[in-house]
C-alpha cells in the first residue's frame, strides 16, 4: 500500500467512523552517518524511515495516534487508538484542525547541491579533518568523537479541510571532540556545525578550531570563588538560552509554570537585549514554512530592547489568551502531540567584536562551554547552577584557563544584567543563536 | 514478526561483500503516554514503532542500517546497500538459526495494552490529589504516565535466534510550590520493568507526597554556600553520581579506545576499600533489567569494582573484538534506530556497614544531598557535575537547614577514592540514561554514602 493510498483511506475512514475533523502528518527521512577513529571508518550507518501521525476531533476532543507500520491493518489501530485517547481527555482541548494560512513564505530548506555530494567525498572530508587535528599538535592524544552525519527529510500534512502542505529539508552535521594531554592534565575541546553548504566546510579551519579549543583549556589555574563579571561566549550563551526557552511558552505561563505570566508589554530584560525568531535565517538550518498545526511561520521579535513583545503561542494557547497564534506549534515528530517551541530563536547582535568585549573588561570570567543544563537549570524558578568551562580575564586579556567551575544565578536577573551584546552572532545546530554577551555578574565557584 | 526465511536471506545479503558477522534486530513496540495538568488529562497518545536494524562487522569496522520498510525486497536491499561499505573483508558464513529459549525472570501480570485508559487516568488523578492537598503552597501538579511493550527478535549469522518482550511502566510526578513570588519544584518518578500492576500498587501517598514535600522544602530553603564540603549522598537515586562519574567510564564504548581513565587498569585499586560497584540486569522487574540484552545475550550480575579493586567492564560484541574480551550481557539500544553498545542496566554500590545516623553524626561541616537531580560527565576526563534536588547543610553531626541551587562538581576517579563511609541501607532509583545508543531505562542505586570532599557550587559564596 503506498503512503498516498494509506493517507486517503485513513482520512476517509476516520470521517465515516465518527471523527468530525482529522489530520494526517507523515515524515519520511534518510540519513547517513560515519564515525572515524585513527584514520579508519569506525562506524557507518544508513537509514530510511517513515512514520505517520494521526489526530482527529472525536466527540469534541482531539485524539492522537501514530504508527511506523504502513499497512492496511494499521488504519483500524490508528482510528481505535485515537478514539480511546480522545475519550480519556477531561475536556475539549480547545483546538480544531486548521484550514490553512492565506500565504506561506516558500523558503527553500533543501539544497540540491548538498544532495549531490557523494558518500566518498563526505568520508574524505571527515577523515582529513581527523588527520589535520592529529597533525596540529602533539598534545592531541585522541579524538573521542569524529562524526559526520547528513539527513534529508520530507514532511507532509493533510487534513479533511483540504489543507495539503509539504516541505523537504536536508542538512549535514559535523561533530568533533578532541582530547589533549599535557603532563597529568587532560582537557577536551568540542566542535559542532550544521550546514546545508558543503563547500563552506574547510578541513583546515575546522581542525584548527577544535584543536585550539582543546589546547586553550590546558594550563588551568584556580581563582577565588566569588562573584565575577562575565562574558558568555556566543555558543555558551545560546545553550543557556535554549535551556530557558520554555519560559517564553504560553503553555507554561497558562499553567503557572513560567514567571513571565502576565508580563507581555513589560520590561523583562536590559535595553541591550532583543530576542528574535526567524524561521528562515540564512545562518540557521532549523527553519520551516509552517508550524506543527500548519500555520504559516514568520520572523518575529519576542523581546525588543528589553520589552516582552509576545509569548510563543500555538492556536490553543492563543485562543485562551485572546491573541493570534504566533505559529509556534511544535510537533517534534509524527509521534508527538503538539507543544510549543521556536524555530531559529536568537539574541540580536551588537556592534563590538568578542575581542573588544574582552579588552574592555578589567577582571572577569569568559565562559566558553556549559554542562549539566538539563538538570542544573530550573525553568520554573529561573535558578541555575551549572558546570562551566572558561578563562580568567585580567586587565583586558585572557590570563589563563580556569579549573572546573560552576556558575550560578537566576535567569530572570541575568536577562536584566546583560550589559552588551557582541557582533559575533552564531547559530548552534539546534537552531538557537547568540552573540557573545557581557553580563554584570554571576556567582563563580572554582574547584 | 518476520518469517525466518526472510531473516536468513537478510543475514546472507548483509555478508555478500565479505563481512564476517551480521545481525538483524526487529522491533515492534506499543506505547501509551498520558499527561495530566491542572487536574485534567490534557494529552493522551498511543502508537506503534516498527522497524528493523541490520548490523554487519568486518574486522574492526561496524556497519549499521535501519529501515521501516518491512518487505523482503526492502530489507534485502537495505542489507546489500549497507554491505557496500565493506571492501575486501573476510568471508562470512551463515549458521542455521536455532531458536533459544530462556526463563522469563521479569514476570508481567497486567500487560499495559490490555488495560483501559480510564484506569491509568484514575491513578494519575489520585496522585494529583495527594500532591495538591499536601500543602496550600502547592499550586500545580503535572503527572505523566507512560507504558511500553517492546517485542524484539534478534538473529545473527552465528545462528542466534532470540525473541523477548520487555514491558516498562512509569509515573512521573512534578509538584510546583509557590509563595506568590518564587516558585520551586519537586519531582519523583517511580518506574519498573513491569506492567500495570506496578502502577496500581504504587504507594502514591509516599511518591506524590515526596514530590510536594521537596517543592515546599525548597521554597523555604536558603541559597547554597559554595566551597569544599564533606558530602553525604542518600540512598536510591543518589547512586546517579557513580553512574555518571564511574559507570560510563567502565563501558567498553569508552574503554576499548582508551578514552576512559579506567582503561587498562584491571586489578588496580581505583576506589576506596569500602567501594564495591555492581551492574546487575537480572534484578527482578527492576527498571534497568532485561531477560536478554539487545544482542540476545542473557543479562547477568557483573562485578565492576570489588573492595576498591577494578574487576571488569561492561562489554558488547563489537568492542569485545577491539578489547579481545568476552561480552557481558550488557549491550543495549533505545530502538532499532541505534546500533547497540555497552551500557549500564541496574548499577549500584553494594551494602556497607554504617548506619545513616552514624554517617550524619560523624559529619562536621557538610552538605546532605537527600535527592539528587541529574548530571553529566565528560567521559574523556571523568569531570562531572550534578544538581542536587533537595540539599541540607550539616553542622556538627546534625542536619541543619535546607539549601537550594547546590551543584556538585568533581572528577569521578578522584571522588571514588574519597568515599569514606558506606551505609547499610541499599536501595535503587529509576532514571533515563542518554548515550551513543540512545536513551535507556536504568536503575542507579546505593546505600547512603559519604565523600570526604566535593566542591559544591552555589549562589551564596564561601
Amino acid at each position: 500500500m503506498t503512503i498516498n493510498e494509506f493517507q486517503k483511506k485513513l482520512l476517509a475512514e476516520a470521517m465515516e467512523t465518527g471523527f468530525k475533523e482529522a489530520e494526517v502528518y507523515y515524515e519520511k527521512s534518510e540519513s547517513f552517518r560515519v564515525m572515524i577513529f585513527k584514520g579508519e571508518i569506525d562506524s557507518y550507518e544508513t537509514s530510511e524511515e517513515g512514520g505517520l501521525g494521526f489526530r482527529g476531533l472525536y466527540n469534541g476532543k482531539m485524539g492522537y495516534a501514530y504508527t511506523e507500520k504502513i499497512e492496511e491493518s494499521s488504519i483500524a489501530f490508528l482510528i481505535d487508538s485515537a478514539k480511546a485517547n480522545a475519550d480519556v481527555l477531561d475536556e475539549d482541548d480547545g483546538t480544531d484542525i486548521f484550514e490553512g494560512s492565506e500565504i506561506y513564505a516558500g523558503h527553500d530548506f533543501y539544497s540540491e547541491e548538498l544532495a549531490q555530494v557523494s558518500i566518498l567525498e563526505k568520508i574524505e572530508l571527515i577523515k582529513s579533518i581527523e588527520r589535520k587535528v592529529f597533525a596540529y599538535d602533539s598534545r592531541i592524544i585522541t579524538l573521542d568523537y569524529c562524526m559526520l552525519q547528513d539527513f534529508s527529510e520530507e514532511r507532509v500534512m493533510a487534513n479533511n479541510k483540504s489543507l495539503s502542505l509539504n516541505e523537504k529539508q536536508n542538512g549535514l552535521i559535523i561533530y568533533i571532540s578532541a582530547v589533549v594531554k599535557d603532563g597529568e592534565e587532560m582537557k577536551t575541546g568540542r566542535f559542532g556545525k550544521m550546514t546545508r553548504n558543503f563547500a563552506e566546510l574547510d578541513a583546515d579551519a575546522i581542525a584548527k578550531e577544535v584543536a585550539e579549543e582543546a589546547l586553550s583549556n590546558l594550563g588551568e589555574q584556580s581563582i577565588p570563588t566569588r562573584k565575577y563579571p562575565i562574558i558568555m561566549r556566543h555558543d555558551a550563551s545560546a545553550s543557556l538560552l535554549a535551556a530557558f526557552t520554555p519560559i517564553f511558552s504560553a503553555e507554561n505561563t497558562q499553567m503557572g509554570q513560567s514567571l513571565l505570566k502576565g508580563k507581555v508589554g513589560e520590561k523583562i530584560a536590559a535595553d541591550t537585549f532583543t530576542l528574535l525568531d526567524d524561521p528562515s535565517h540564512p545562518d540557521a538550518i532549523a527553519g520551516s514554512n509552517f508550524d506543527g498545526e500548519g500555520v504559516a511561520t514568520k520572523k518575529r521579535a519576542i523581546v525588543s530592547c528589553g520589552t516582552l513583545e509576545t509569548l510563543l503561542h500555538n492556536r490553543k494557547t492563543a485562543k485562551k489568551d485572546g491573541v493570534e497564534t504566533t505559529g509556534h506549534a511544535h510537533k517534534s515528530s509524527y509521534k508527538s502531540t503538539l507543544t510549543i517551541a521556536p524555530l531559529n530563536m536568537y539574541i540580536a547582535p551588537g556592534n563590538r567584536s568578542k575581542e573588544d568585549l574582552i579588552a574592555s573588561m578589567e577582571e572577569g570570567v569568559f565562559i566558553t562551554d556549559l554542562s549539566g543544563l538539563h538538570s542544573g537549570a530550573s525553568t520554573v524558578s529561573g535558578d541555575f547552577s551549572i558546570a562551566a568551562t572558561g578563562f580568567h580575564i585580567k586587565d583586558g586579556k585572557i590570563a589563563s584557563a580556569v579549573k572546573q567551575m560552576t556558575i550560578a544565578g537566576n535567569f530572570f536577573d541575568y536577562l536584566k544584567d546583560i550589559e552588551e551584546a557582541g557582533s559575533d552572532l552564531k547559530f548552534m545546530p539546534g537552531g538557537y543563536g547568540s552573540p557573545s554577551l557581557v553580563v554584570k555578574e554571576l556567582s563563580v565557584t572554582v574547584d | 514478526m518476520i518469517k525466518q526465511s526472510i531473516i536468513e536471506n537478510v543475514l546472507e545479503a548483509a555478508l555478500s561483500t565479505g563481512g564476517d558477522f551480521s545481525e538483524v534486530f526487529i522491533e515492534d513496540k506499543f506505547t501509551n503516554m498520558m499527561e495530566l495538568q491542572g487536574g485534567k488529562i490534557e494529552k493522551s497518545i498511543s502508537g506503534r514503532d516498527f522497524g528493523i536494524g541490520i548490523r554487519i562487522f568486518s574486522g574492526l569496522q561496524s556497519i549499521y542500517t535501519y529501515t521501516t520498510d518491512f518487505t523482503e525486497e526492502g530489507l534485502v536491499n537495505a542489507a546489500k546497500r549497507a554491505a557496500l561499505a565493506i571492501k575486501g573483508g573476510g568471508s562470512g558464513t551463515i549458521h542455521p538459526l536455532r531458536k533459544e529459549t530462556f526463563p522469563t525472570i521479569h514476570k508481567i501480570s497486567q500487560m499495559p495494552q490490555t488495560v483501559e485508559h480510564a484506569r491509568k487516568a484514575a491513578v494519575m488523578k489520585k496522585a494529583n490529589e495527594i500532591a495538591r492537598n499536601y500543602d496550600a503552597r502547592i499550586k500545580q501538579a503535572e503527572l505523566r504516565y507512560i507504558d511500553e511493550e517492546q517485542n524484539v527478535l534478534i538473529a545473527n549469522s552465528e545462528g542466534k535466534f532470540v525473541e523477548d518482550t520487555r514491558v516498562h511502566s512509569r509515573l512521573s510526578i512534578q509538584a510546583t510550590a509557590s509563595d506568590g513570588i518564587e516558585m520551586q519544584t519537586g519531582f519523583y518518578a517511580p518506574a519498573a520493568h513491569a506492567g500495570f500492576e506496578f502502577i496500581e500498587n504504587l504507594d502514591l501517598n509516599h511518591y506524590a507526597g515526596e514530590a510536594a514535600r521537596i517543592a515546599v522544602t525548597m521554597l523555604e530553603a536558603d541559597e547554597c554556600p559554595s566551597g569544599k564540603f564533606q558530602v553525604i549522598i542518600d540512598n536510591k537515586f543518589g547512586g546517579v553520581i557513580f553512574h555518571e562519574a564511574c559507570g560510563h567510564g567502565l563501558e567498553a564504548t569508552a574503554v576499548a579506545k582508551n578514552n576512559s581513565v579506567f582503561a587498562n587498569r584491571i586489578g588496580e585499586k581505583v576506589a576506596s576499600d569500602i567501594v564495591t560497584y555492581i551492574d546487575d540486569g537480572t534484578l527482578p522487574n527492576e527498571w534497568g533489567s532485561l531477560n536478554v540484552d539487545d544482542e540476545g545475550e542473557k543479562t547477568r550480575k557483573n562485578v565492576l569494582i570489588e573492595n576498591g579493586i577494578l574487576k571488569g567492564y561492561l562489554i558488547d560484541k563489537f568492542n569485545a573484538r577491539r578489547m579481545n574480551a568476552e561480552t557481558t550481557g550488557s549491550s543495549r539500544r533505545e530502538s532499532y534506530r541505534y546500533s547497540p553498545t555497552s551500557r549500564m542496566t541496574n548499577t549500584y554500590i553494594a551494602l556497607g556497614k554504617s548506619t545513616p545516623e552514624e554517617i550524619i553524626a560523624s559529619t562536621e561541616r557538610g552538605i546532605y544531598a537527600r535527592y539528587m537531580g541529574g548530571g553529566q560527565v565528560n567521559p574523556a576526563t571523568g569531570d562531572y557535575n550534578f544538581a542536587v534536588a533537595e540539599a541540607y547543610l550539616v553542622k556538627d553531626g546534625k542536619i541543619d537547614r535546607p539549601v537550594r541551587g547546590a551543584t556538585l562538581i568533581g572528577n569521578g576517579a578522584k571522588t571514588l577514592q574519597l568515599v569514606d563511609m558506606v551505609g547499610n541501607n541499599l536501595a535503587h532509583g529509576a532514571g533515563m540514561c542518554g548515550a551513543m545508543s540512545g536513551s535507556l531505562p536504568v536503575n542507579v542505586g546505593q546505600p547512603m554514602i559519604r565523600v570526604s570532599e566535593i566542591t559544591v557550587g552555589g549562589t551564596k559564596g564561601e
